[in-house]
């Protein structure tokens, strides 16, 4: 099973290191091949939005850097975690920047889903996808704008199975390592 | 005393996008009812220290600020999330009983509007923890097919939207929130969605075809 993890933490961000480490143990402990990707030290220019990865080198991002390798690495996994902290309800700008340069993943053409219209598949197979998000106290607004976040960006990424997860990092570590191990299960990673 | 002031944010990247049709069109009607006006470009304003000066200095001068975007994966582009952050930053500690008003503007590629609702909630967060009125969000499906013309040049289709952004410049000068009627008619797909997906389908392969990728548009070269 290979995983990838986009970390969209912070610099010095204490919390999301602590997480990242504990993802990292879970994932180690089921035999998983793991990549974890700083987005903040990578060279990820933002999308331009021109839709030449749709139709002038169909699959493929025209701007060569760290974000057209990340959508490789994201097609060829099993499972790719969005880690990021709380950021108006969202991701995280480092997240995000990688997200939007995910589109040559899936087709210019168009198919509706349960009665909305959504982009195809390109691929066969697409990742099951896990975010989390780092809070560092409960607010249940924010709690649904990320959960409605990852729902629509696993529709329409094609992400067979999904779940959103918030962690409070000043929880018990056991606590934080049984939500990690909850939401594997949930996309059916482990059991 | 001065005329209040009415600053459009521009997300989009793009040279002519829908993004900067629709704020144009509502800036315009604003000044119409006696505000100054500016616009601005987002994305590269965020990875400058000057750039993120020039973003603090308009926020500043601003009575009304308009954010005017596409949406991308299902909310803000990443370098407008950047600004919204940078903003928030730069406010803090400067209280909350700021009398700016903020209204945002999503348009999206899908047909529906309704894929705008997440970036919309975004938005509403970041105007309550950079301390801003919220006025309220219009949410566009079709955005493409505006082809980023000005509105007045768009024909038939652009009607409700302008009916829209007119209802929205008399809200925002006259009341506190934007009325339902001008999300409603923002809201109103452009043309029947049968069509639109007809003519993009139909777009995206003449697309193709003039840069000699008809027959790799589906391709899949990270199998």
């Amino acid at each position: 099973m290979k995983a990838v993890i986009l970390n969209g933490g912070k610099e010095n961000d204490l919390s999301i290191t602590e997480v990242l480490g504990a993802i990292v143990k879970e994932l180690e402990a089921i035999g998983a091949e793991i990549k974890t990707f700083d987005l903040r030290d990578m060279k990820i220019s933002r999308c331009l939005g021109c839709f030449n990865c749709w139709v002038k080198t169909p699959g493929v991002c025209i701007i060569d850097d760290d974000g057209r390798m990340l959508a490789k690495e994201v097609i060829q996994s099993d499972m790719v975690i969005f880690l990021t902290p709380v950021v108006f309800g969202g991701y995280s700008p480092e997240l995000k920047m990688a997200v939007d340069r995910l589109i040559p993943l899936i087709s210019p053409f168009f198919m509706k889903i349960q009665g909305e219209v959504h982009h195809k598949a390109r691929y066969k197979h697409y990742p099951s996808l896990v975010g989390i998000r780092i809070l560092p106290e409960n607010d249940q607004n924010n709690e649904k704008i990320f959960k409605t976040l990852v729902n629509k960006n696993a529709v329409n990424l094609h992400n067979p199975s999904w779940v959103s997860c918030v962690l409070s990092s000043n929880r018990p570590a056991e606590q934080i390592r049984q939500q990690i191990k909850e939401s594997f299960a949930k996309v059916g990673v482990i059991e | 005393m001065n005329p209040q002031k009415a600053v459009l944010f521009i997300g989009s990247p793009k040279g002519e996008s829908a993004s900067e049709a629709l704020g144009v069109y509502l800036l315009d009607k604003l000044k119409e009812k006696g505000l100054s006006t500016d616009k601005i470009k987002i994305d590269k304003l965020v990875s400058t220290e000057r750039g993120q000066l020039e973003l603090f200095d308009a926020v500043n001068q601003a009575d009304i600020i308009i954010f005017s975007c596409p949406l991308y994966a299902d909310s803000p582009p990443a370098p407008v999330i950047k600004a919204m952050e940078l903003i928030t930053e730069n406010r803090k500690g400067k209280g909350k009983e700021s009398r700016q008003k903020f209204i945002a503007i999503s348009n999206c590629g899908f047909p529906e509007a309704f894929h705008n609702q997440t970036a919309l909630e975004i938005y509403r967060e970041f105007a309550s923890e950079a301390g801003f009125k919220w006025l309220g969000g219009l949410a566009l499906g079709c955005g493409p097919a505006i082809q980023g013309r000005e509105l007045t040049k768009a024909g038939g289709m652009a009607k409700n939207i302008m009916k829209s952004l007119d209802t929205a410049a008399n809200d925002i000068v006259e009341k506190e929130a934007l009325s339902q009627e001008a999300v409603d008619l923002m809201a109103r797909p452009l043309v029947p969605v049968w069509m639109y997906l007809h003519f993009a389908g139909f777009g995206w392969k003449r697309q193709a075809k003039k840069h000699g990728v008809s027959r790799r548009i589906n391709d899949c070269p990270y199998e």
